[in-house]
């Protein structure tokens, strides 16, 4: 094994030890979902057993219905993984000293457990008769390009329809006159080239911002809720030196490539785009912003990778771990002090403030849409045009199952399902 | 008048339209929020019923009005793992929850059954 392989292993190991411990200590934990739950279990209204249900009810569907199939098949984790899985072994432990060890043991185990499995899941699918590892990687192809349309998407739903008309024409003369004349050739015969799609997501998000800053008021809501729960806030504060030391961590694990949080992000890495996913990361942190830092304010409970910048400002330190760690540590460091100031400046912009559900949901309908078409797309290329049926049965299936899986993994599950019936039948001799 | 907040995340457009066809006639006012305007209008009074979807059922479309409202006034009515039977979600209407979470994906089973609940309420 290579020092980066190792150094992965090292990391995985981490970010299950710590993150579990993080979320056992009441300290941080990532699902937004699970942190409001946790003051009830501080103030005796619940009591471990109820606290450790919840976690597990709303974070195991999300780690074995999106995080690790999404993971399948290639070499970047997805955060959820990981870290979902965290808050459910630091609840499921005992709120002890003893049971804080045994959360980071489990976390530990876990972690090297995952990634060995992922890893050979992998080497078991390129072994396998019919290979559609070649297909899987079709996968992500929509997505390079199509993400840029969120911003319009985005937009939209916030300022109607005819704004986000103008964005999306705009984003696409951005990215027209780009891919046209933003090309240099130097004297010595170099070219330097901008990247299109970079540069309209870039124009897009701007935009984006630009309309919703326009939305003014007087309103105080996040004032109060930085009055009425100053002691909350000063529990996370408080807390700084675990935040930071997650965050360094996880920022190495972002500058090795490997770790990314949101499926667009980690999509896009499979791709070897290392900067649309910076840009795709900084996106969806601002979209998650105003969520974390309000629940964080009202619970005392900060996120285990705070606002996820941490994984853009490791992407943009890539190979250069301990560089990263040392700028992981500082920016939570600045994030958790800056709560206070940032969540009330949002009072000033309430459209900002609004901007992040939009956002949210734009990138979720977006990716979910462009990963159904690249499923289909690696679906046809497997088996020809019965993938079609396939992937575009079972997506509108999906919908109406008693447990539906979340839209954006049902196309990837579906056409990693496709490639193992295919190996199955082209056992029994029938494909 | 009976007054529902849409707060949560996803699909508010689609739940204020269904909500206003179930309840259609039945002088209850629906209206979309952003999920801490929701959650806090539903703890100052001027609402009575608090409806959210997202990817789980409990984040986006429920943790203000958790943090806000306690857990016993708060209800996940669908997760990925899980989603309640009309005797389960009807049990704690009845025990006085008054916000209520679930996936974007169920809001077809699940949103009937919530307007029922409301409507005789």
């Amino acid at each position: 094994m290579d020092f980066n392989t190792v150094l992965d292993y090292v990391l995985v190991a981490l970010m299950g030890a710590v993150g579990s411990i993080l979320a056992n200590r009441g300290i941080a934990v990532f699902n937004d979902g699970l942190r409001p739950i946790m003051p009830e279990y501080f103030e005796g209204k619940i009591d471990r057993k109820e606290l450790a249900a919840t976690s597990f009810a709303v974070s195991f569907g999300l780690v074995i219905g999106m995080g690790i199939p999404v993971s399948i098949g290639t070499t970047v984790l997805l955060a959820h993984s990981i870290l979902l899985t965290d808050d459910i072994i630091g609840t499921w432990t005992p709120d002890t000293k003893w049971g804080s060890a045994i959360a980071g043991g489990i976390g530990a185990i876990y972690g090297v457990a995952l990634m060995l499995g992922l890893s050979s899941i992998v080497k078991l699918f390129n072994a396998m008769p019919v290979n559609f590892m070649p297909a899987l990687s079709l996968l992500g192809t929509p997505i390079l390009l199509a993400f840029a349309a969120f911003p319009a998407l985005a937009v939209a739903s916030q300022h109607g329809a005819k704004k986000g008309i103008i964005t999306m024409g705009v984003t696409f003369v951005t990215w027209l006159v780009v891919s046209k004349f933003a090309i240099w050739k130097l004297a010595n015969g170099t070219t330097i080239q901008l990247d299109p799609t970079g540069m309209a997501l870039l124009v897009a998000m701007i935009m984006m911002i630009f309309f919703a800053a326009q939305v003014k008021s007087t309103g105080d809501s996040n004032t109060q809720l930085v009055n009425v729960f100053a002691e909350r806030v000063s529990r996370i504060k408080h807390n700084w030196i675990w935040l930071s030391l997650m965050g360094g961590i996880i920022t190495v694990a972002a500058s090795q490539l490997f770790f990314a949080v949101g499926v667009l992000p980690q999509q896009l890495l499979v791709k070897g785009d290392v900067n649309g996913a910076i840009f795709a990361t900084v996106a969806r942190a601002i979209g998650f912003v105003p969520l974390v830092f309000s629940t964080a304010i009202v619970t005392g409970v900060y996120a285990t990778a705070g606002t996820t910048l941490i994984f853009a400002i490791g992407m943009l330190l890539k190979g250069q771990p301990i560089l990263a760690f040392v700028a992981g540590f500082a920016w939570m460091w600045i994030e958790v002090q800056a709560l206070n100031v940032t969540a009330k400046g949002l009072d000033r912009f309430p459209g900002i403030r609004d901007m992040g559900e939009h956002i949210r949901t734009a990138l979720s309908d977006t990716i979910a849409i462009a990963l159904l078409i690249g499923s289909a797309m690696a679906c046809s290329k497997m088996a020809g045009n019965v993938g079609y049926f396939w992937v575009i049965g079972w997506w509108l299936l999906n919908r109406k199952l008693k447990k539906p899986l979340v839209d954006l993994a049902v196309g990837p599950i579906a056409a990693i399902a496709l490639g193992v019936l295919l190996n199955l039948l082209r056992v029994v001799g029938l494909f | 008048m009976t007054m529902v907040v849409v707060g949560g995340q996803m699909g508010k457009p689609e739940i204020e339209a269904d909500l206003k066809k179930m309840l259609a006639g039945k002088n209850i006012d629906i209206e979309v929020k952003n999920d801490l305007d929701a959650a806090l209008a539903v703890k100052s009074g001027q609402a009575n019923y608090y409806i959210g979807a997202c990817e789980t059922g409990a984040g986006g479309a429920l943790a203000m009005a958790t943090a806000l409202l306690g857990s016993e006034k708060t209800m996940t009515v669908a997760s990925p793992t899980k989603v309640l039977s009309p005797d389960e979600i009807k049990e704690g209407f009845e025990k006085g929850k008054v916000a209520f979470g679930f996936t974007i994906n169920s809001k077809d089973t699940v949103l009937p059954l919530l307007a029922e609940l409301i409507a005789n309420s």
